[in-house]
């Protein structure tokens, strides 16, 4: 089966659905993408035959994260709808595409950001929502949004404390650098390293060897079984 | 003056200044209400913590810490002084950095570990000597370091009341960089910069805001609360763009 967006390809294939960022080359997420992400996510909750999801991007990069001249776009917009808190057309877009990118942590089924390249802001953000990250050790990872006057607004910060503790946090979002892949494994936010032309193919073997009675907290004993 | 205030740059510089060892004159080491003013008075980004000399801290003097404890009244008033104190310093809406040599025992451990980042020299030693005079650290830091720490580390390393250097405190993650002597105060001043400038006020206070929400709020509120905080900072950017800044 095959979902063919303007931004987003799918493919479902023997239980393995690959998402595919896809406005090449930097894939940047435009709000065309948060909008058909969140209707991707809402059909692939009533696919019974989905059993994993590998997400990456078409051609060299991952993504350079969210489009911010089009989100800007809307920062000042009032809301229609029952928002509270002076609500704005962002606000809401933001708060939709936060459930779309928890539906990848709150599955049961693996999920997997096999990264390339660059993997910036709001793309870096998704990553995160994986059950697992691998990438190429010349991965170009990064949350530079304070670098724009801007925090990273979709669960990044949450989700960095929680994986290399709040101290690394801390300096990589205050600095806004990226860093490389090799160096996201040392602060444990990717979980392996693999030959560039081959992340995406390592994580769906991976994927394979572990779809049969996947549990997510059991992610440790997973990955020391790869290792091995 | 047991303590300087130093500001450079908006980074805001505090030694504590009791040499040689710089020893704590009483738990709240610093006037909570002076610090205060200072940050604000000054519009600081960042804070460096050191020691002047050789050392970071070497915590309490026994003699004054037996001396106050003669009053039970006052020795609970000046231990919970401190615990504010420190309290402030972690949850502060701007970086604070611990740069650390030499010794940091006992309550000067409590107080790197209630800074935000922690780095050391080669030099640097680490110890919470309490448990040889059958006491125990009193200003919270059973609990940093049961945060930083597994439990049987941070347990071992209270109640041994040995002496750690910082390989080992790499290790169990009490400190978070280990820098070549003489290079601390720069490298540390340095990062703190890059983490600083060029980044308007309201955006750090809202980065550290938001980490600090992740011990405070479930995790899907703390990243509701963040796309709240990015949207007005959106509409900030939008403003500023508008006036042509």
């Amino acid at each position: 089966m095959q979902l063919i967006y303007n931004t987003i390809k799918f493919t479902l294939d023997d239980g393995i659905g690959h998402l595919v960022l896809s406005q090449p080359p930097s894939n940047a997420m435009t709000l065309e993408f948060f909008l058909e992400l969140g209707i991707l996510v809402g059909k692939m909750q009533e696919m019974q035959s989905l059993k994993a999801i590998i997400i990456s991007g078409e051609g060299r990069h991952f993504s350079s994260g969210a489009a911010l001249n089009e989100l800007l776009g809307l920062a000042d917009i009032p809301s229609k709808g029952e928002n509270q808190r002076n609500g704005t057309v962002l606000m809401d877009l933001l708060n939709r595409n936060l459930d779309a990118f928890l539906f990848f942590e709150q599955t049961e089924i693996p999920v997997i950001s096999a990264i390339r390249g660059a993997c910036l802001g709001s793309a870096f953000e998704l990553a995160i929502f994986s059950h697992f990250r691998f990438c190429s050790e010349d991965a170009v990872i990064g949350l530079p949004e304070t670098t724009f006057g801007l925090i990273p607004g979709i669960g990044g910060i949450s989700g960095v404390a929680a994986l290399a503790g709040k101290s690394i946090a801390m300096e990589l979002i205050l600095r806004g650098n990226t860093f490389t892949g090799l160096e996201a494994l040392k602060m444990n936010l990717v979980d392996g390293i693999f030959p560039k032309k081959q992340v995406v193919a390592s994580s769906i073997e991976f994927a394979r060897s572990i779809i049969r009675n996947y549990n997510k907290r059991k992610k440790n004993l997973y990955l020391q079984r790869m290792i091995k | 003056m047991n303590i300087l205030f130093d500001v450079t740059d908006n980074i805001g510089i505090i030694k504590i200044n009791n040499p040689p060892g710089n020893f704590l004159v009483k738990p709240e080491f610093m006037p909570i209400d002076e610090l205060k003013n200072w940050i604000d008075a000054n519009h600081l980004k960042g804070i460096l913590v050191g020691g002047t000399g050789r050392h970071f801290s070497g915590g309490a003097k026994l003699d004054d810490l037996y001396a106050l404890a003669k009053d039970t009244g006052k020795m609970h008033e000046e231990m919970d002084r401190g615990k504010i104190l420190l309290n402030y310093i972690k949850t502060l809406n701007i970086p604070v950095i611990a740069a650390i040599q030499g010794s940091c025992f006992g309550g000067g451990l409590e107080i790197a570990l209630a800074c935000h980042i922690r780095i050391c020299s080669e030099n640097a030693l680490f110890a919470f000597p309490e448990i040889n005079q059958q006491l125990m650290p009193g200003l919270g830091g059973i609990g940093a370091m049961k945060e930083k720490s597994s439990f049987h580390e941070a347990m071992a390393f209270i109640l041994g009341g040995d002496m750690i250097n910082a390989e080992e405190a790499l290790c169990m993650k009490i400190v978070d960089q280990i820098v070549p002597y003489g290079e601390l105060f720069n490298h540390s001043f340095t990062l703190l910069k890059k983490m600083t400038s060029g980044r308007e006020l309201k955006v750090i206070h809202y980065v550290m805001k938001a980490l600090h929400n992740t011990n405070s709020l479930s995790k899907e509120d703390a990243m509701k609360e963040d796309t709240v905080m990015f949207c007005e900072l959106a509409k900030d950017v939008v403003e500023r763009r508008k006036k042509g800044e």
